[in-house]
């Protein structure tokens, strides 16, 4: 049997209250949590970061948690619930921003939020969590799978948010939209390459990113294919160095080096861009590196080659044009020299 | 057999080797460290330069860096490190509890609950802003620990720990609701001595250097106070009024250096443990010794901080952690718990 | 002779006020535990709820999702109530908690251990959390043990090994991958969201083992509450006790968080709050327990009401009211002193 949906119905009896306890019923074993009864009963086999997933060929009610949920918006699912995903809301659009307001939450910013009942009162037929493989452990996956299959496809490394948003549309049947905006993004990094060919692939750049644990006195410095630099390598930037020892993931491609570190770390730089909140305000991380004197002694900035970029954590095809438009409208300054 | 040897052990110690002497020794080697200090980071100076920063200015990177990153954190981390060990000894003699530490009357819940709410506010923004809100918060906490706890000790402590608790997890829902603010907040809430020179330090430097030398003054009034009320009253010491600027002191020092520095109280509960017993049961001697302790741990701490990796630093709460717990379990056990 | 009387009296005054407060607290636990079945997504009446529990009209939530969730806060809440009234009575000071002498900080040691070179599953976290509370356990029994036994030196170096480990703890989160280290803070805020039978089985069987162990030594406990020389001329083996109720403790302790993730200040709380209203002298275990299921239960409930459809993490619901109950408390004594 599914999950019953109980009447709205208040009672204050709380007299028999004292035999309750002392009852422990045994587990109900009667329960099979059955799911894919809809009417559209074909299946396919889908490969995610928690194995193969046998999913509905074609989804008709899609619950979405995590990265998942502004794609699934954007892709134009068939989406039923999602989690609240508040890091996300300044890049949606305007009619992306209403649906993700009008869908009903079924969970929090962190996994450990997940609400089972309202995931099982919206009575999907497929859950795609968009969360890092790590934090699966703090999902209950059994009563998940209990409700409909699962599919987790998590971040791994910044730049990766192509294919995992492709995977993720993939999985709710919604390619065709998402393969549309993927095109637009495309079509507009080119065009902008084509803009910029003649003074951007030039540059030595360098970026100064405020994603992650930048503690004080440090600042966070990314190369390419991490956050703040992947889609301005779209339009044809180029970043110097790399890590000087690379971890795992993001760690790959930022490091959080001292202050001290930073005449050294951008002596050769032509030009440096810096990551920015979606209002333009300068996150406290960069604005500290900003203020310092150390700042104002590099080339590049005595150069005035310094360009801010908003919108660095985009994780969309969608968003992404965002981010391209801000790249513009930052780099713009460089076609008038 | 042992309780003989123990106390002629301390009788030494208090006449064969001068505490004053001591405490010029604790001096000399606290401004070596402040040197060292200097001296040290990610990036290689040398000596020549480091001088050269500090006498003949030339704008260049590395004398930006002595004078402007380095030099300003060595003076953090003294005052910081004196007002913290200060306040700790403050308020252990106050509290007969040697448990006690400046965290226990609020003050780093406080400004860091004040904080969250700043900047879910919004007016947080800056490093002016959020000083006058850490100020703000951890004297607010401070004062109504101490309305609560003023008569009993024990109180004292429980009511602290309470809204400590109650500070924390209100500002932990409200960041998990607001994940803007959560960013303002971490920046703050990893206990640190850089990325410091740019905010205005002139006012708290100023309160803390005021309070060490009124904390000198109390101390004698407060050496009465341990004997017990009665002997105190007839000593002639005013016991709330002693009590109650003796909280006064411990707010403003505690409030400026969690202000400044965001929370690294260990200090204030390890440096008086680690000096008591050459104190021999004087407050001010404890007062004198805590204030030169107090900068050595931190200073040593935050050199730790910028050379144990190879990028980037180690907050130094971290390290003032690993090096302090170590010491105090070593002096619990060699000494004992330590009555006040 | 005459002097006894108002002593004995004053003793029978307390007891009744013991009774009393027991059958309140009893009577609330169950109140308690009654709506948390009733409440959910969707409110399920009380009729609906005895329906489902005697096994006349099974549903799966109540049964399998609701049921455990209760029991779960009821039991632990007991449980880190007794722990923290076994550690008072040892220490003889209010600090002596198991969570201000890094138990917890141990546990989330284990689990970071689990999150960042083990995969994170539920498996390696409960491990891995036990063995990290059991282990600084350990360190501190073993450390403070120095000719003789002396309760405050065992918080002192309690807080010692705990400062120590909370820095070994965010080391751990500074130098792991972001988004692992997203995932740690979010285990860090205890949560009994999605506890199911399959988590309880195991923890439930060793806490009732510990507490009827408990139970036997209750007499003894209260012998050694009076001082050692008491409890010694009575022929109580203070030793073994200790070594017994610190076991005791430390096992409610590391169970608890091993399904849960790390409670905070329940443990500390419940006894000193369950002491007031008793208007005992010493720490009673009775008050204790009781207070930690109610003050859990009651604080669930809150977490789950407050931002429905998304829960917080009950932790930070249980620290706010009990931390604000507690200052009320402490209040009312300045006023009536």
């Amino acid at each position: 049997m599914s999950v019953r949906t109980m009447p709205l119905r208040r009672s204050s009896a709380l007299a028999g209250a004292v035999t309750l306890a002392l009852v422990v019923t045994g587990c109900g074993s009667s329960s099979d949590g059955g799911s894919d009864k809809a009417g559209d009963a074909r299946t396919r086999t889908f490969a995610a970061d928690n194995g193969k997933i046998k999913i509905p060929a074609n989804p008709k009610r899609v619950v979405a948690t995590g990265y998942a949920v502004p794609v699934m918006i954007e892709a134009e699912a068939p989406l039923v619930g999602i989690s609240s995903w508040k890091r996300g809301e300044p890049m949606m659009s305007k009619k992306d921003l209403a649906t993700y307001k009008k869908l009903s939450k079924v969970a929090g910013e962190q996994a450990a939020e997940t609400n089972y009942e309202a995931i099982a009162e919206a009575e999907p037929d497929l859950i795609v969590i968009g969360v890092p493989a790590p934090v699966l452990g703090d999902i209950d996956m059994q009563r998940l799978k209990s409700i409909a299959p699962v599919v987790a496809i998590g971040p791994t490394v910044p730049s990766a948010w192509r294919e995992q948003s492709r995977k993720q549309a993939d999985a709710a049947g919604a390619l065709k939209k998402f393969d549309a905006t993927q095109k637009a993004y495309e079509d507009k990094a080119a065009g902008l390459a084509k803009k910029y060919k003649n003074v951007l692939p030039d540059l030595k750049l360098g970026h100064i990113g405020a994603y992650g644990e930048v503690a004080k006195g440090t600042f966070q410095r990314e190369f390419g294919g991490s956050w703040g630099t992947n889609i301005a390598e779209d339009v044809g930037a180029t970043y110097y160095g790399k890590v000087k020892k690379p971890g795992p993931g993001s760690r790959a491609v930022s490091e959080y080096p001292s202050l001290e570190e930073l005449p050294d770390g951008l002596a050769e730089a032509d030009a440096i861009t810096y990551s920015v909140n979606a209002d333009g305000s300068v996150p406290e991380s960069v604005k500290y590196v900003m203020d310092s004197k150390l700042w104002k002694n590099l080339s590049a900035v005595k150069a005035k080659k310094t360009f801010p970029i908003r919108y660095t954590e985009a994780a969309t095809y969608g968003q992404a044009m965002q981010t391209l438009d801000a790249i513009d409208e930052s780099f713009a300054p460089l076609l008038k020299s | 057999m042992t309780a003989a040897g123990r106390t002629t052990g301390a009788a030494t110690t208090q006449r064969g080797v001068p505490q004053a002497g001591l405490l010029i020794g604790g001096f000399v080697l606290l401004a070596a460290i402040a040197v060292v200090s200097v001296g040290v980071g990610a990036r290689s100076i040398s000596p020549v330069d480091v001088v050269r920063a500090l006498l003949d200015h030339q704008g260049t990177d590395d004398h930006v860096i002595v004078r402007d990153v380095r030099a300003p954190r060595a003076l953090l981390a003294v005052a910081v490190g004196a007002a913290l060990a200060v306040a700790g000894a403050l308020i252990q003699t106050l509290a007969r509890n040697p448990l006690a530490e400046p965290g226990v009357l609020g003050v780093t819940a406080g400004a860091g609950f004040a904080i969250t709410l700043g900047s879910g506010l919004g007016f947080a923004a800056g490093q002016a802003g959020q000083l006058g809100c850490a100020v703000l918060g951890s004297v607010l906490a401070a004062l109504l620990v101490a309305t609560v706890g003023r008569r009993s000790p024990l109180r004292l402590v429980l009511t602290g720990v309470a809204l400590t608790a109650v500070l924390t997890g209100v500002a932990l829902g409200m960041r998990l609701m607001l994940p803007d603010v959560f960013d303002v907040y971490r920046f703050w809430s990893v206990g640190s001595l850089a990325a410091r020179e740019q905010a205005p330090l002139v006012w708290p430097l100023t309160a803390i250097v005021v309070c060490l030398v009124g904390a000198l003054a109390l101390s004698r009034a407060l050496n009465a106070l341990t004997m017990g009320e009665s002997v105190a009253h007839t000593l002639g010491a005013e016991v709330n009024r002693v009590r109650a600027i003796t909280l006064v002191l411990i707010t403003v020092l505690s409030g400026a250096a969690t202000a400044v520095a965001g929370p690294i109280l260990f200090v204030g509960l390890i440096v008086p443990h680690l000096v008591r017993r050459i104190a021999a049961g004087s407050v001010p001697w404890l007062v004198l010794h805590s204030m030169v302790l107090g900068p050595i741990l931190l200073l040593v701490a935050d050199i730790g901080s910028r050379v144990l990796l190879p990028t980037g630093e180690v907050p130094v709460a971290v390290v003032t952690a690993f090096l302090g717990g170590p010491m105090l379990i070593w002096a619990v056990r060699r000494f004992g718990e330590g009555s006040l | 002779m005459t002097a006894l009387v108002p002593l004995v009296r004053g003793r029978i005054r307390v007891q009744r006020r013991t009774i009393i407060l027991v059958a309140v607290l009893v009577a609330l636990m169950l109140g308690l535990g009654l709506l948390g079945l009733c409440y959910g997504a969707s409110w399920s009446s009380p009729g609906e709820v005895f329906a489902a529990l005697s096994g006349a009209d099974p549903s799966v939530v109540i049964q399998d999702w609701r049921l455990p969730r209760v029991l779960a806060a009821l039991v632990f809440g007991a449980a880190l109530g007794v722990a923290g009234a076994i550690f008072q009575n040892l220490t003889r000071n209010p600090m002596g908690s198991p969570d201000v002498i890094g138990l917890d900080a141990g546990a989330y040691s284990g689990a970071l251990v689990a999150l960042t070179v083990l995969s994170g599953t539920s498996a390696q976290l409960a491990v891995g959390s036990v063995a990290g509370g059991l282990v600084v356990a350990a360190t501190i029994y073993l450390l403070s043990f120095d000719k003789g036994f002396s309760g405050l030196r065992l918080v002192v170096i309690g807080i010692a090994v705990n400062a120590m480990v909370t820095a070994v703890n965010s080391w751990i989160v500074l130098r792991a991958e972001l988004e692992v280290a997203i995932a740690a803070v979010g285990w860090s805020a205890g949560s009994l969201n999605g506890v199911g039978w399959d988590d309880l089985g195991i923890p439930f069987t060793v806490i009732g083992v510990l507490l009827v162990v408990l139970a036997t030594q209750a007499h003894a406990m209260h012998q050694a509450s009076l001082g050692d020389a008491v409890a010694s001329s009575t022929g109580v083996r203070l030793d073994r006790l200790r070594l017994l109720m610190v076991l005791v403790g430390v096992g409610c302790t590391a169970t608890v968080t091993a399904v849960t993730g790390p409670i905070v200040f329940v443990a500390l709380a419940a006894p000193q709050i369950g002491r007031r209203l008793a208007g005992a002298a010493g720490v009673p275990l009775l008050p204790a327990a009781l207070t930690g299921a109610v003050l859990l239960q009651g604080a669930d409930l809150i977490a789950q009401m407050l931002l429905a459809p998304v829960a917080l993490p009950v932790g930070v619901v249980s620290t706010a009211i009990g931390g604000c109950y507690l200052i009320w408390l402490l209040t009312k004594e300045v006023r009536r002193a």
